[in-house]
């Protein structure tokens, strides 16, 4: 059962965020027998509040504390409130991702070595490999069970993937499958298989879909090792005189503030949010935030190059039925700079239904062309470009110089430009989705900017060297021992795949350093 | 991945304006209306200005195949918002005035009575240029009813798309994978 742990208690180790890197961590630590509090900011709820609705569980999930952007990325335009599509309840953005599930690769952790100096960016290879992740890899995989891997089979080929695959042919790609899914393709871990709902992004209410909500976390709370205590927003995190960090501030759902001390603090709010704490964690100590000496707290903020190809048939798709995001090409995920930019994109579906399509397709335009194009809704098939985008120290989230949110607290600021690689990538990836839907008849191509961000990486990155990193391999912070960066925050490049088993593998990771470095009472 | 909203600025009271479009809040608030009328407060919208703003929606999300009930739907939550709230009511009924106003300089009719649709396109297009024009009426329209419009769960069928799928057993035996003309 559940734990219940005394704000006084200090031998706890309190991790900040629930989604897929604190979720992971606690139950990772459970198992081993540290105990921990789960100090979650959003609700927590269950698989039979999912509703198949996308405009209801988007406000009932999402992040919606304000916010701001800037920079001349096209999200700062159409959505200056909104930059980041993520979530703010048990589970985080876990109850909502797509369930991608791909491991990045041995060049994208070493991008300074292989892409060399691109000027405007500051690459940094990872201060780990890819063959010291591989088993971490293996573990994350089977933890989620990953289709495609260990033996799990892949799920089978909907309509919307049937039509990508069709024209991956014709384009002469030979890497396109149903994607490696974090979803069951058959009963597994005490979990349905998928029944093709097409709402994974409204929360699977089969629970096919890993999400920390209905595994690590419960997983964890049974060990009688964690208490998750949900509506509880951190504010601070405390340190003593010799610079060790002793507990956290939060506000619970009354707004009452209570403090819990802590042997160890472990920060997975997300890229936005966890700078955010560090840097409204500042103190006589550490006046430029929390764990930031090298003054990169923040900086270096990757969000993805994104952007979505829609194609118009003669004939019916019905992109809505089925797996989601169940469907890749990922030939251009190389790296090969003859196409004119470092690092490499992926090619994965990305149905929408009716509503949001026709809320999204063309951002505030109106009239005979923008209805010919919903009129067409059901023939029509979508895809998804991800891609690598380059760390920039000027692409940063910072505290609001005015506003503030309904603790006082400065907000955050999201501030992105484009990367001129970033922009000859994304055109390289719309012009080949162009091509592949007309190589099997697409009569009409639509091309769909950038949506808010749901990869955040980079605000707190990696490094052996803490003159240009703010934790080292293991997601401990350089200046602060018994602090613990423990999301995408961490990543060093972006990668140009989805980063959420990434998270996980490196929350299993750090879960095994914290446990060693406990039991020789070095934290 | 991400799909809803992030095309509109977005803000807590946009949200709840567009959760509000649900059938049963719309009746709710129709009651609400008429028991203020009745009671002398602010006034809501005259019939004349909600018939312009069917058709000024009409006009921004043409859909043949959908009659005007689904329209005049789409705009019942502004209508339900100017019951309440005295400064969206000014701005919607100076928008519709403006737009009648030039409508009529063009052709002696309200915009609702232009039959030509490149008349009242080319109208809603100075909407969006002319200093003249209340600046917020375009977006208060365009962001609530782009959402009432295709929220509609009638809608759907019409355009090919089923919905909920999870209390049908998803897609999984009812053709996920029926596509054969590839």
């Amino acid at each position: 059962m559940p734990a219940k742990f005394d704000l006084n208690d200090s031998s706890v180790v309190v991790i900040i965020g629930s989604g897929a890197g604190g979720g992971t961590l606690a139950n990772e630590l459970a198992q081993k027998g540290i105990s921990s509090v789960v100090l979650e900011a959003g609700k927590r709820i269950e698989i039979s509040d999912f509703r198949n609705d996308e405009d209801a569980m988007f406000g009932l999930f999402t992040w919606l504390d304000p916010r701001t952007a800037s920079g001349s990325w096209y999200v700062a335009q159409t959505s200056p409130d909104l930059p980041a599509w993520i979530c703010k309840l048990v589970g985080g953005t876990t109850v909502h991702w797509g369930a991608c599930a791909l491991r990045f690769q041995e060049h994208e952790f070493k991008t300074r070595t292989r892409y060399g100096s691109v000027t405007g960016a500051n690459l940094l290879d990872w201060p780990i490999e890819l063959k010291a992740m591989e088993p971490y890899y293996d573990r994350a995989e089977l933890k989620m069970g990953v289709t495609g891997t260990h033996g799990i089979p892949r799920l089978p080929v909907s309509n919307h993937g049937k039509v990508l695959f069709a024209g991956a042919k014709k384009m002469g790609y030979t890497q396109f499958m149903t994607t490696n899914m974090a979803i069951n393709s058959v009963p597994r871990d005490g979990r349905a298989q998928c029944q093709q709902t097409g709402f994974c992004i409204q929360g699977c209410t089969f629970a096919a879909k890993w999400s920390t909500l209905y595994t690590e976390l419960p997983r964890a709370e049974a060990t009688g090792r964690t208490e998750v205590r949900p509506e509880s927003q951190v504010l601070h995190i405390e340190h003593d005189n010799s610079g060790k960090v002793t507990g956290v501030v939060y506000a619970d759902r009354t707004s009452a503030i209570s403090r819990q001390r802590a042997r160890l603090v472990a920060v997975a709010g997300n890229a936005i949010e966890t700078p955010r704490l560090l840097l409204n964690s500042s103190s006589s100590l550490f006046p430029q935030g929390l764990a930031n000496s090298s003054g990169q707290v923040g900086k270096n903020y990757m969000r993805h190059m994104t952007s979505t190809v829609f194609a118009i048939f003669d004939r019916p798709v019905h992109m809505y039925r089925g797996t989601a995001q169940s469907g890749i090409v990922m030939d251009e995920a190389r790296l090969d700079t003859q196409r004119g930019f470092v690092g490499g994109y992926q090619m994965e579906l990305l149905p929408q239904g009716l509503p949001s399509f026709a809320q999204n397709i063309v951002p505030n335009a109106w009239g005979r062309d923008r209805a010919s194009i919903i009129d067409n809704y059901a023939n029509i098939a979508g895809v998804w470009l991800i891609g690598e985008d380059l760390p920039r120290e000027t692409n940063r989230i910072t505290l609001h110089s005015s506003r503030k949110d309904q603790y006082g607290l400065p907000i955050p600021n999201v501030h992105s430009d484009d990367h001129p690689n970033d922009l000859v990538m994304q055109r390289h990836a719309v012009g080949q989705a162009e091509a592949l839907y007309q190589s099997i008849g697409a009569k009409r191509t639509v091309f769909r900017p950038p949506f808010p961000s749901t990869h955040n990486m980079g605000t707190a990155r990696m490094s052996d060297n803490p003159r240009d990193g703010v934790v080292n391999r293991w997601g401990q912070a350089h200046d602060v021992k018994n602090l613990f960066v423990s999301d995408g925050s961490q990543f060093t490049s972006s990668g140009g795949e989805n980063p959420t088993l990434t998270i996980v593998a490196l929350a299993i990771r750090q879960a095994e350093y914290i446990a060693d470095q406990m039991s020789r009472s070095a934290l | 991945m991400k799909l809803l909203h992030w095309t509109r600025r977005f803000s807590r009271r946009g949200f709840l304006t567009r959760s509000a479009a649900t059938a049963a809040a719309v009746a709710a608030s129709r009651g609400a209306v008429l028991a203020r009328a009745q009671e002398g407060g602010p006034r809501s919208l005259r019939t004349e200005e909600v018939r312009t703003l069917v058709r000024f929606t009409r006009d921004l999300f043409p859909h043949d195949r959908l009659d005007d009930s689904f329209y005049q739907r789409a705009v019942q939550p502004l209508d339900e918002e100017a019951a309440k709230d005295g400064a969206t009511l000014e701005l919607l009924a100076l928008g519709v005035s403006r737009l009648n106003e030039w409508a009529q300089l063009g052709g002696g009719k309200a915009y609702a009575d232009v039959e030509d649709e490149s008349k009242r396109v080319a109208l809603i297009q100075r909407l969006q240029l002319d200093p003249s024009a209340p600046a917020d009426f375009f977006h208060k329209v365009y962001n609530t009813t782009i959402v009432s419009l295709y929220n509609q769960p009638e809608v759907w069928p019409r355009f090919g798309y089923e919905g909920p799928s999870s209390a049908e057993g998803g897609y999984l035996h009812r053709g996920f994978d029926d596509l054969h003309w590839l």
